[in-house]
């Protein structure tokens, strides 16, 4: 019944662990449950989070590639599209279709042709470069909005500590 | 016409009556000792379907006399091997012995055990505190204990550093095992790396 989700997140895999981006670690959690995966996500070079490493789950449904999954930060990450439980706010996650608020373009959004590398990449930028529009976290919102350094000290102190230093 | 209503009496007969007696009898003792075993675990149910759960109830005990075995065990891996076993400390024992070594646990399997160091409350606490299932974003441990890695920071103990192309390029194994140990062993590297990385960059500061 899932044989078509689980190929393509086999496929998947295969693709990242023989060619994976930079900085961008991803698979299942264990090969019995395909639909299970934790990927790391290496901070962007030249922003706070340069030096950190940051685990996600990713969770599919059954009914993949037609619907996307959803990601959620293992540790704590202080950024504006990053709810306070982990969870990411990010146009590539969400459903197909046009955004009832016009907000986001149809092609930013979810659609099979997507991917997992491709949602990882997209959330790598993310984390280089906060989207002020739709903040998940507010109060991280209005800190990098109005107390920058303030923002970036906090990013760097948690990062510190994510790697017991 | 009439026949029908001596014959809807007959069919709720005496064994019937008893039948239904003793299995609600049982369901309700069964619904009723549930939440207070359901710590203890009375023997080795299926382990897969105990920690999909998220029952984190490990016998602290166990896992202590496990540990004192095994010092350069996590504390989590041994909680999870016991878990996945019904607490059988034995089993867990032989394993490592046997070279197997222990699954290493799912992010998602977080057992409230006290810091190393610490000594176990004597009495068996069950993991009530456990109930953190998933890992929310509050009260974080580090990646290095998360990921079991406190053994491979001490400093000494000079490992050889893989080159970043070989890390990078990851040959496909057709062995399920060897894949996971594939995909295990970068994640644990990428978060050393980043913590080496750290540390120079303090030095060179």
């Amino acid at each position: 019944m899932n044989s078509v989700a689980s190929k393509r997140l086999f496929q998947e895999y295969k693709h990242l662990t023989t060619d994976p981006p930079d900085g961008i670690t991803a698979g299942p959690v264990n090969e019995d449950d395909l639909f299970v995966w934790e990927a790391m996500i290496q901070g962007p070079e030249g922003t706070p989070y340069e030096g950190g490493v940051f685990p996600a789950e990713l969770k599919f449904p059954k009914d993949y590639p037609l619907m996307p999954p959803t990601m959620k930060f293992l540790g704590d990450i202080w950024h504006p599209n990053v709810y306070p439980n982990g969870v990411v706010c990010i146009s590539i996650l969400h459903p197909p279709g046009d955004d009832p608020n016009h907000y986001e373009q149809a092609s930013e959004r979810w659609s099979p042709i997507q991917s997992v590398e491709k949602i990882l990449i997209s959330v790598m930028s993310m984390i280089a470069e906060p989207n002020d529009e739709s903040p998940a976290n507010v109060d991280a919102a209005r800190m990098w909005r109005e107390r920058r350094q303030e923002f970036e000290k906090r990013v760097r102190a948690d990062v510190r500590r994510s790697l017991g230093l | 016409m009439a026949e029908t209503v001596p014959a809807l009496q007959t069919s709720i007969n005496l064994p019937q009556i008893i039948a239904v007696a003793l299995v609600g009898f049982f369901a309700i003792r069964w619904y009723l000792n549930k939440p207070a075993g359901g710590g203890t675990g009375g023997g080795p149910p299926g382990g897969q379907d105990r920690s999909r759960r998220g029952g984190q109830a490990v016998d602290l005990t166990k896992v202590e006399q496990v540990a004192a075995m095994f010092p350069q065990l996590d504390r989590r891996t041994i909680a999870w091997d016991l878990q996945s076993n019904g607490g059988n400390v034995s089993a867990t024992t032989e394993r490592v012995l046997g070279g197997r070594g222990l699954d290493n646990p799912p992010p998602s399997f977080q057992p409230s055990l006290p810091a190393p160091g610490t000594q176990a409350p004597a009495v068996g606490v069950s993991g009530g505190a456990g109930s953190k299932a998933g890992g929310g974003a509050s009260a974080q441990q580090d990646l290095i204990a998360r990921y079991g890695l406190q053994a491979r920071i001490g400093g000494k103990g000079k490992e050889a550093v893989p080159s970043e192309e070989q890390l990078r390029r990851q040959a496909w194994s057709s062995d399920k095992a060897a894949r996971a140990e594939g995909l295990r062993k970068r994640r644990e590297e990428m978060v050393l790396e980043a913590r080496r990385r750290m540390q120079e960059r303090d030095a060179g500061a």
